[in-house]
């Protein structure tokens, strides 16, 4: 029972920091983004605001331990299927709830509020649902057999199956690879068997690999499952954008161009000559290139790293699996939207709707984010250090 | 804390240890991720960084078209040759986004707001047009089986087989669906063809001329419903004189000459823009256009463009002062072609054609005057009238014969085949029988020295210097070997005048002359008279110039300053460069052989023998020249008689005598096709009026003003 009780100690002051750092270079990459003058907002103080909204989040989320969060996983789980289900059936006309924007219904028009992104918090509530199931399901079958493994995957399955369907519905493809890749990282840490996740990784790899193989050369195929030539157009526009220089191949030319002319020590702060629509948001990474070169985009790189480390370390330290699978989740969220948005800015990977986490413009984006950091810094502030030592002493 | 202790399974050693593992391996997934993009990055940024970088400068940033206004051409005394003239003009800028279905909504939109002319509509436009409206019925003019037919063709690719599909969709419409075009229909077609005309991100004007006002007004307030749309003002290229050496432009429609695409193209100019085409105008191109606007374009998410944002303000051209000085031009021309008209009435005039007039300043090459007239019937009334071929000053060439003795007394003197005051004996000379004789002493023997050989113009003291140039011995009756080397020897030293080489003028076009090829020694003698070779005008001007300069070849030059475009139009604009005199050579001559040489040239004007003896009798003013006549035959393009012999005029001098500020050549080719009889003073004559005018025209402001040019008002 001898539980730290002075509330500075228990307290993630390394993970705040990070947060601050992200905080001061949103500021400045907004800062310098909007003098494109895609919009007359001043976006940074905006940003600013949302930032101290998602302060309060945080403490929020904080002031609750993680065994109620445990606990009322499966609210969190329904309320975000019920909005991605609300969404779906919203009357999406010009001036109503979930108006369509870019020819995609993602947005809900709350009165008051604001404008939000449902499947944005719909992440964080799918890792709680995830990590429920995963640490129950362990709890229970303390003798992991292949069959008790086999019986996870197949719930993990289902779990994932419902919210990823209403979000291809959007269409949202970079939110439904988010989904994808926090099943993916709680699946592997949740101890199912080598023998079973090798072959089905195997075959997930080869599925992708396999269908944008026949978007490039076995068109035909693809038309009878259902696909329509547009997206083989996207494979296109990000293979070569040269030749497709229409809308994503466009603007993924101009990110390139951008972050190649920033070469090694960039332009310099407000320097930046190339223009791209939504560079406060989705490509906020290439004003990073442009304006701070090889040096800056590295430097945000690392910092994002050291965010990563930092999670790891938290969730190696935890003590109930509920709290290591939140943290799995976490991290996984935060590395895919990192590895996508700067991917997707550098040829890496094709273009899809996600942002930057914490750099990106967007309070539904940081709102999330911070829901999620959120978790991370209640369970670091309710560990019972007692129960370390005893489990070294078992 | 009981209850939480309860709920919160905590972790066993083995399942700590597993799930540490696991967390390692995501850890090291995560880390790999991560320098894969950092990778990526330096690729990029580091190894490729150059290539971005260079890209970028070749996309971002556009040069439109603005209307900024070509530069404006004045005469020396601030005359306007060359204006522009203001007019409205509604623009269209099309984005590579564009399509055309939105093009077809603006152009009806546009249709209610002006009148369009639809003249320029075509067939196949309206065919296309009607296609664009019909779909439905277009798609129906070559059934589905039609097409599958046409598709089983393996030989063609399926871009012939759909151009097939529309080149009989085209045919299949009658006339009669074509007439269901409307008058609205129309015009909505002849504004829509504008705008397709254009190309991407280069303003296209839909209409400029007849803009009214009230059209003006009507599409201005609509501009945000108009996207694309702009008023401007456009430029009208009004030549406020008729001589052709201004040149003239391109028009916006013809835009830049399909023989120069790439030339321009690789300059930033765009399609439809407005280019000089001939002489001035594309002589000083560079100076004339304006530059451009740079804009960067502002687009959004589809590429559309939402904003432009001017990165370089566009600059009008720079307005350009010739040297000419429109009164004297003036004048001199009206001397020219009354000359000529008056000639033409005369007898065995058959080949005459044309006249040249140059009058330079020998001290800088600036011209002063380019007169060249052509007389040619005017078909409709049978009247001979004058056309300007001022362009033939230097572009066409003629035998020009004595004048050109100045230049072989000055070549003897150099190569050592004549002395300063050498007595030569005129006597005919007779090769292998056939006599060659100077024209004023026919049979006699007449001792020369070389001041009286020019004054005179002695042919035989000329053959003698040919002579010794070609190292020939002569003996009477018999053959004359030479040297052929003489020819090279001569044509070198008459290139140091200008003669047989280009004279450095700033025009493009220039033409040097016909060189001979034979070498017998009979065309020699005839070079060395000015027989062989051919001149143009303003070669002859130039030489005479570089005498009176005592000795310096100057380029002639039709460019005296470059101005800023007028800051109010009262005023010409500041000065930014006077054009440099251009030095091309020096003779070779000493100072005393050129003052020998000008005494002749005095001689001829004021020698009791001299060949233009008492030409400025009674004038205010000296000079001194030479005259020359030719014997030359006319191609006259007749089978039956191609070739007839005629005398050519010619005429070069300088004045006043002891400082000269003017140089000039005149040139009336052709003038007779009789040999025998022919008004032999024409040339002279010119050159006389000439003086007299410029010398005029010279009191006059002398006495208007204090002497100089009022060079900064501009006068309409």
């Amino acid at each position: 029972m001898k539980q730290t009780n002075r509330l500075g100690e228990r307290f993630d002051w390394t993970l705040a920091f990070i947060i601050l750092l992200f905080a001061i270079v949103s500021f400045f990459v907004i800062g310098s983004a909007q003098t494109s003058e895609q919009y007359t907002q001043n976006f940074v103080l905006k940003q600013v605001r949302w930032y101290i909204l998602g302060s309060f989040i945080v403490a929020m989320v904080m002031y609750f331990e993680p065994d109620q969060y445990k606990k009322f996983a499966w609210y969190f789980y329904g309320f975000g299927i019920f909005l991605l289900v609300f969404l779906m059936l919203a009357p999406g006309g010009p001036g109503q709830i979930a108006e369509m924007r870019y020819s995609a219904k993602r947005w809900l028009h709350l009165p008051v509020i604001g404008t939000i992104q449902p499947a944005e918090f719909i992440k964080t509530f799918f890792i709680i649902g995830l990590a429920k199931l995963v640490s129950t399901h362990n709890e229970r079958s303390l003798n992991r057999t292949f069959t008790t493994d086999l019986l996870l995957l197949g719930k993990i399955a289902l779990m994932l199956v419902v919210p990823l369907c209403l979000i291809m519905k959007q269409p949202d493809l970079g939110t439904s690879l988010v989904f994808i890749s926090i099943t993916a990282a709680i699946v592997i840490v949740s101890g199912i068997s080598w023998k079973i996740l090798v072959p089905v990784f195997t075959f997930g790899a080869a599925a992708a690999g396999g269908i944008l193989w026949m978007s490039l050369f076995a068109q035909d195929m693809l038309d009878k499952f259902g696909f329509s030539p547009y997206q083989f157009k996207r494979v296109y526009s990000w293979l070569d954008p040269y030749s497709y220089p229409t809308d994503e191949g466009y603007n993924l030319i101009n990110a390139m161009t951008a972050i190649g002319s920033g070469q090694l020590t960039g332009k310099g702060f407000l320097e930046r000559v190339v223009y791209i629509p939504e560079n406060h948001t989705d490509f906020i990474f290439s004003v990073i290139g442009e304006e701070y070169g090889f040096i800056g985009a590295c430097l945000v790189i690392t910092l994002y790293f050291i965010l990563i480390y930092h999670l790891t370390k938290v969730a190696l330290s935890l003590h109930d699996t509920f709290s290591v699978y939140v943290c799995t989740g976490v991290i996984a969220m935060i590395t895919f939207h990192v590895f996508e948005n700067i991917g997707m800015n550098i040829q890496l990977l094709p273009i899809t709707g996600i942002p930057l986490p914490f750099i990106s413009y967007g309070g539904s984006s940081l709102f999330s984010n911070m829901l999620a950091i959120g978790l991370i810094f209640s369970m670091k502030f309710h560990q019972r250090t007692y129960l370390f030592d005893a489990d070294d002493n078992d | 804390m009981k209850r939480n202790q309860k709920k919160t399974e905590p972790l066993k050693a083995g399942q700590r240890q597993h799930i540490a593992f696991r967390m390692n391996f995501l850890f090291v997934a995560i880390f790999v991720l991560f320098s894969l993009l950092i990778f990526r990055l330096g690729y990029m940024q580091i190894v490729k960084g150059e290539d971005y970088a260079r890209s970028l400068e070749r996309t971002e940033e556009i040069a439109v078209n603005t209307s900024t206004p070509r530069g404006r051409i004045f005469d020396r005394s601030g005359k306007v040759l060359i204006d522009n003239e203001a007019k409205n003009a509604i623009t269209y800028t099309k984005t590579s986004s564009t399509t055309t279905k939105e093009m077809l909504a603006l152009a009806r939109k546009i249709a209610q707001l002006i009148e369009q002319d639809t003249q320029r509509v075509t067939m196949g436009d309206k065919r296309d047009f009607w296609i664009l409206l019909n779909p439905v019925k277009a798609a129906e003019k070559v059934p589905k089986k039609e097409q599958a037919e046409l598709s089983k063709d393996d030989n063609k690719s399926q871009k012939d087989i759909q151009r097939e599909i529309n080149q009989l969709t085209r045919d299949r419409i009658t006339d009669e669906e074509l007439a269901t075009l409307s008058a609205e229909d129309i015009e909505v077609l002849a504004i829509y063809r504008e705008m397709m005309a254009g190309y991407a991100y280069s303003p296209q004007i839909i209409k400029s001329d007849g803009v009214t006002d009230q059209e003006l007004a009507v599409v201005s307030e609509r501009l945000d419903q108009l996207p694309g749309v702009n008023t401007t003002t456009d430029w009208d290229r009004v030549k406020k004189s008729d001589s052709a050496i201004l040149g003239s432009t391109t028009s916006p429609v013809e835009g830049i000459p399909r023989s120069h695409v790439n030339y321009f193209l690789a300059r930033d100019y765009s399609r439809n823009d407005r280019v000089g085409r001939s002489y001035l105008e594309s002589y000083y191109e560079d100076l004339l256009k304006g530059q451009k606007t740079i804009v960067k374009n502002i687009k959004d998410r589809t590429g559309k463009v939402v904003e432009t944002k001017t990165v370089k303000e566009g600059k009008p051209g720079k307005d350009l002062v010739l040297t000419t000085d429109t009164d004297l031009q003036k004048a001199l021309e009206d001397v020219v072609s009354n000359k000529l008209l008056r000639l033409k009435q005369g007898p065995n005039t058959s080949a005459l054609e044309s006249a040249f007039l140059v009058m330079l300043d020998p001290n800088n090459g600036e011209i002063l005057s380019l007169v060249g007239k052509k007389v040619v019937k005017d078909e409709s009334t049978g009247r001979w009238t004058i056309q300007d071929y001022t362009y033939g000053t230097f572009t066409s060439a003629y035998e020009v014969g004595s004048t050109v003795k100045l230049a072989t007394m000055l070549t003897g003197y150099n190569e050592g085949a004549a002395r300063i005051g050498e007595v030569k004996i005129d006597q005919p000379i007779n090769i292998g029988g056939r006599y060659k004789r100077s024209l004023f002493n026919p049979n006699g023997r007449v001792a020369l020295n070389d001041i009286a050989a020019i004054g005179r113009s002695s042919n035989v003291y000329m053959f003698r210097i040919a002579m010794g140039l070609g190292k020939a011995t002569y003996r009477p009756g018999q053959g004359l070997p030479i040297d052929k080397k003489a020819f090279d020897t001569f044509r070198e030293n008459f290139a140091a005048f200008g003669l047989g080489v280009k004279t450095g003028i700033d025009l493009p076009g220039e033409y040097t002359g016909v060189t001979g090829t034979e070498t017998v020694p009979g065309k020699l003698l005839d070079f060395s008279i000015g027989q062989f070779d051919t001149y143009t005008p303003l070669q002859m001007a130039q030489y005479v110039a570089t005498i009176a300069a005592d000795g310096n070849r100057i380029a002639p030059k039709i460019l005296k300053e470059i101005r800023e475009p007028s800051p109010d139009g009262e005023i010409l604009g500041e000065l930014i460069e006077e054009t440099p005199v251009k030095v091309l050579n020096h003779l070779k001559n000493s100072q005393a052989e050129i003052d020998q040489v000008k005494k002749g040239m005095h001689y001829v004007y004021y020698g009791a023998n001299g060949t233009a003896s008492g030409l400025l009798a009674g004038a205010p003013y000296t000079g001194a020249g030479k005259t020359g006549t030719a014997e030359s035959f006319y191609y006259t393009g007749n089978k039956s008689n191609p070739v007839i012999p005629t005398i050519n005029l010619s005429h070069v001098g300088y004045a006043p005598a002891d400082k000269p500020e003017v140089a000039y050549s005149v040139i009336v080719p052709y003038i007779s096709t009789n040999t025998k009889r022919y008004p032999s003073a024409t040339a002279s004559e010119i050159a006389k009026e000439a003086l007299d005018v410029y010398f005029e025209q010279k009191r006059q402001r002398n006495a208007k003003a204090d002497g100089a040019y009022p060079d900064v008002r501009i006068q309409k």
